[in-house]
């Protein structure tokens, strides 16, 4: 009983301590703020006068006269905003007052958030070390944010490995995350076969699967119609389902076959996309399977059906009608709801 | 011989009762201190995104759909400013809906002129039940905006409607009158981007505005509240969220999403039913009804608390409505610790049976009993010389220097990582807070906390009334 009181006293008052001690740091902290402040704003008036005069000496007595950190932190956001020839000016100058490195050593040894961060400012920065800081990221670092982080640096610079190479060193965790989708978004054209080849692997996670498909549709174009259309057959929902949403951008000579046949999938995501593809396709020739999906189990694929049947114009609007005026029905209540979408009269 | 005897068995009994008094102490402060140290390495190994800005840089383009799911009874007072400051949020996609659960005063009219609604019909499935709604409004000033016009029918209920309405993938539910930060629904939707698949859902801080600067919705500067009540609740605030939810996060035994500000998946939610009508903790409800369809359904998830989004409420100033508050709180975690009573140990729910409501039952359940009884009968005891000064030491220190350590532990987990007081002075006023708090304001907690008890044995349903003075009366 001694013990508990014993450790009770000297545990409050070393969280006593301790607090005491945070407060201290606080006030310096408060007396050096206001100087942190100062030097941010004098560098950010160097920046904007530096886009009018191009004093690529006097911006880098400011930046030399900083706190690299403050220099890095207001630059990374200054830089982000500039494009063209004035962007790469003001690179070349945090490049000369060796900033870069500073973000290299931090993209080492930064808590998590730091990392992520370091990693996003050397691919703004493209500073000779880099690729090299960020391949070794890549490689080692233990956190899969970082990882990804790291791997979009590169892409950006152009300097992204191999795709199997880059998801591998990602690791499989990290393969659920939606950040691949911005990785996969920001593949360059001559790269896009990387991702039909990784979109088509079975052993492969669906979710990057199905990200890479969604990828190639925004950009790819009708190139990668015929193997969208093949996907739509994957035994993966998630994929079948990214390739029909991919369909309904590009199209498809088969696509009304291919539409009509994942209408009656097992999995009502996949119904649900077919009937999102028919309309974005303005296929009104599907009108009778789309009418008939309307009767489907799942809300989402008799809306979506209801929606694709809209969007065909009259045609569509006359069969929705003749739904809505026939029996009460899961289908005919559907259409009474989606015929009075839209402000009340 | 008799005698004796009978002063034997006095001794004996309270000798077993002042054990289970500081044994129960003991293991509510084990777990305290347990908290305290996942916590800190939770933090340390996760630490804040600074600035929104880079968050929009990082997540905009990826950023999942979200729907603000805003119940209001009788807000006439604040309503139209709180939309305002929502429907101002920093996030690419999402959509805000006020659902008008049959309010008595002029919320709706409030509504209706703020944002010149008209009447609207929106296909939505039926899939969770709540009262019938009586109309549904869209606002020609932005598309963002819906309100759901609803029969009474409680706050759980109104959620259900929105959670029908709604077609974003994710919703994310908060009171009528709290404040969320510009970037909070950013941040509280990084788990969903990280982990899409087995994120469900998400918790954020939530902080106390009393005293803050509030202007337009915004909190524009941070100030401690005048009121010692309302500073107590500060600091309970801190330990509650950066202390106990981030621990549990970090294990995954999250068991409490506040419903004054969480981010769900809607297709989990609908399947488990919805918000459970009639609960008095109908966000701990469904967070272990979550946890429940997981584990039966043998799906991997995780149930994760941020700390970094923040949303703002108004904390009760005056003893007799923070009472009636904990009361209710007290009801409510009963109530759920009750109902799902066979999850309690049952190897089936792994760490959520053990863990999980392992610290249900030795905080919320067995806790404030032991602790004013403790009260009562350790000082007692100890006069009439049945027990030792070393008991009452040891119940002392459970009650008094323990609750010091966890109190300021939590101060130092906030001004080591997150920083979010800005003055040197708030966080020396906050220490002496959490010194003294532990000398009345937790006796007092605690007797509301036995009174929940009792009025949960009475099948007391009331959820008494809650007087609130609007945000916009805080400090200008």
């Amino acid at each position: 009983m001694w013990l508990v009181w014993d450790m009770s006293i000297l545990l409050s008052a070393l969280s006593l301590v301790i607090m005491l001690l945070l407060i201290a740091r606080r006030v310096l902290q408060e007396r050096r703020g206001s100087a942190a402040a100062d030097q941010r704003r004098s560098l950010l008036t160097a920046l904007i006068a530096f886009t009018e005069n191009r004093d690529r000496e006097a911006l880098k007595a400011v930046l030399l006269s900083v706190p690299a950190s403050v220099a890095i932190d207001a630059g990374f956001e200054f830089i982000s905003l500039l494009r063209g020839e004035e962007h790469d000016e003001l690179v070349s100058a945090f490049n000369e007052c060796g900033l870069p490195a500073l973000v290299g050593k931090q993209l080492e040894r930064g808590n998590g958030a730091e990392r992520i961060h370091a990693a996003e400012m050397l691919a703004a920065l493209r500073s000779e070390n880099a690729v090299a800081s960020l391949l070794s990221a890549l490689d080692r670092d233990r956190s899969r944010e970082v990882r990804i982080a790291a791997a979009i640096a590169l892409c950006d610079v152009g300097a992204l490995p191999p795709l199997v190479i880059t998801l591998r060193k990602i690791g499989i965790a990290g393969q659920r995350s939606r950040r691949l989708i911005e990785l996969f978004r920001r593949f360059p054209p001559r790269r896009f076969d990387e991702l039909e080849d990784h979109a088509g692997r079975q052993d492969a996670v669906p979710f990057t699967r199905a990200a890479a498909i969604d990828a190639l549709a925004r950009s790819g174009g009708f190139r990668f119609a015929d193997f969208f259309a093949r996907a739509v057959g994957d035994p993966s929902a998630e994929v079948a389902a990214a390739a029909l949403r991919a369909l309904g951008l590009t199209g498809h000579a088969d696509a009304p076959a291919i539409l009509v046949k994942a209408m009656a999938n097992d999995d009502w995501d996949v119904r649900a996309e077919a009937a999102n593809a028919a309309g974005r396709l303005g296929l009104s020739e599907l009108a009778a399977p789309l009418a008939q999906l309307m009767d489907d189990e799942a809300w989402t694929v008799r809306y979506a059906a209801a929606n694709a049947l809209r969007s065909f114009g009259r045609a569509g609007e006359r069969v929705l009608q003749e739904i809505a005026a026939s029996e009460v029905s899961r289908s005919q209540r559907t259409a009474s709801l989606i015929l009075a979408e839209g402000p009340a009269i | 011989m008799m005698v004796a005897d009978w002063s034997h068995g006095v001794v004996l009994a309270a000798s077993i009762l002042s054990w289970f008094i500081i044994g129960a102490g003991l293991a509510q402060t084990a777990v305290y201190l347990l908290q305290l140290i996942v916590a800190a390495y939770a933090l340390s190994r996760r630490p804040p995104v600074a600035r929104s800005a880079l968050l929009w840089h990082r997540y905009g383009d990826v950023a999942p759909p979200i729907a603000l799911l805003v119940p209001a009874y009788n807000e006439e007072v604040n309503v139209v400013e709180s939309v305002h400051s929502m429907l101002a949020l920093e996030y690419p996609n999402f959509e805000v809906i006020v659902i008008n659960d049959g309010s008595k005063d002029q919320t709706l009219q409030r509504l209706i002129e703020g944002f010149k609604l008209v009447k609207f019909h929106r296909p939505y499935e039926e899939a969770v039940t709540h009262k019938p709604i009586r109309g549904l409004y869209s606002s020609p000033m932005t598309e963002r905006l819906f309100v759901i016009d609803k029969e009474n029918g409680g706050k759980a209920d109104a959620q259900n409607a929105g959670i029908n309405v709604c077609r974003a993938p994710l919703f994310c539910v908060i009171d009528g009158d709290s404040i969320l930060e510009p970037d909070a629904l950013m941040r509280a939707a990084q788990p969903f981007i990280d982990d899409p698949e087995r994120t469900i859902a998400v918790g954020g801080t939530i902080r106390i505005a009393n005293g803050s600067r509030i202007e337009a919705g915004r909190v524009r500067e941070i100030h401690l509240p005048t009121r010692l009540v309302a500073l107590f609740q500060v600091v309970e605030y801190l330990r509650a969220f950066l202390m106990a939810r981030l621990a549990w996060s970090r294990i995954n035994t999250l068991m409490l999403v506040s419903g004054a500000f969480g981010l769900f998946r809607r297709a989990e939610v609908v399947a488990v039913g919805g918000f459970t009508k009639g609960s008095m903790g109908e966000d701990m409800d469904l967070v272990i009804k979550l946890h429940r369809y997981m584990r039966d359904t043998k799906r991997k998830y995780s149930i994760q608390f941020v700390p970094e989004p923040v949303c703002w409420t108004e904390a009760p100033e005056t003893l007799s409505v923070l009472g009636r508050q904990r009361t209710r709180w007290q009801r409510g975690a009963l109530e759920c610790f009750f109902r799902y009573r066979s999850m309690l140990f049952n190897p089936r729910y792994g760490r959520v049976g053990f863990l999980g409501f392992g610290h249900i039952l030795v905080v919320d359940v067995l806790g404030p009993v032991a602790e004013v009884l403790g009260y009562v009968l350790i000082p007692a005891f100890w006069l009439l010389g049945i027990l030792s000064a070393e008991y009452l030491l040891a119940f002392t220190s459970l009650i008094f220097t323990y609750g010091v350590c966890v109190s300021v532990c939590s101060l130092v987990l906030e001004e080591a990582e997150l920083q979010r007081f800005p003055r040197a002075r708030d966080l020396a006023v906050l220490t002496a807070v959490a010194v003294i708090e532990n000398f009345g304001y937790r006796q007092l907690n605690n007797f509301w906390r036995v009174k929940g008890w009792w009025q949960f044995l009475r099948g007391d349903q009331g959820w008494g009334e809650m007087t609130r003075t609007g945000l916009g009366g805080a400090k200008k």
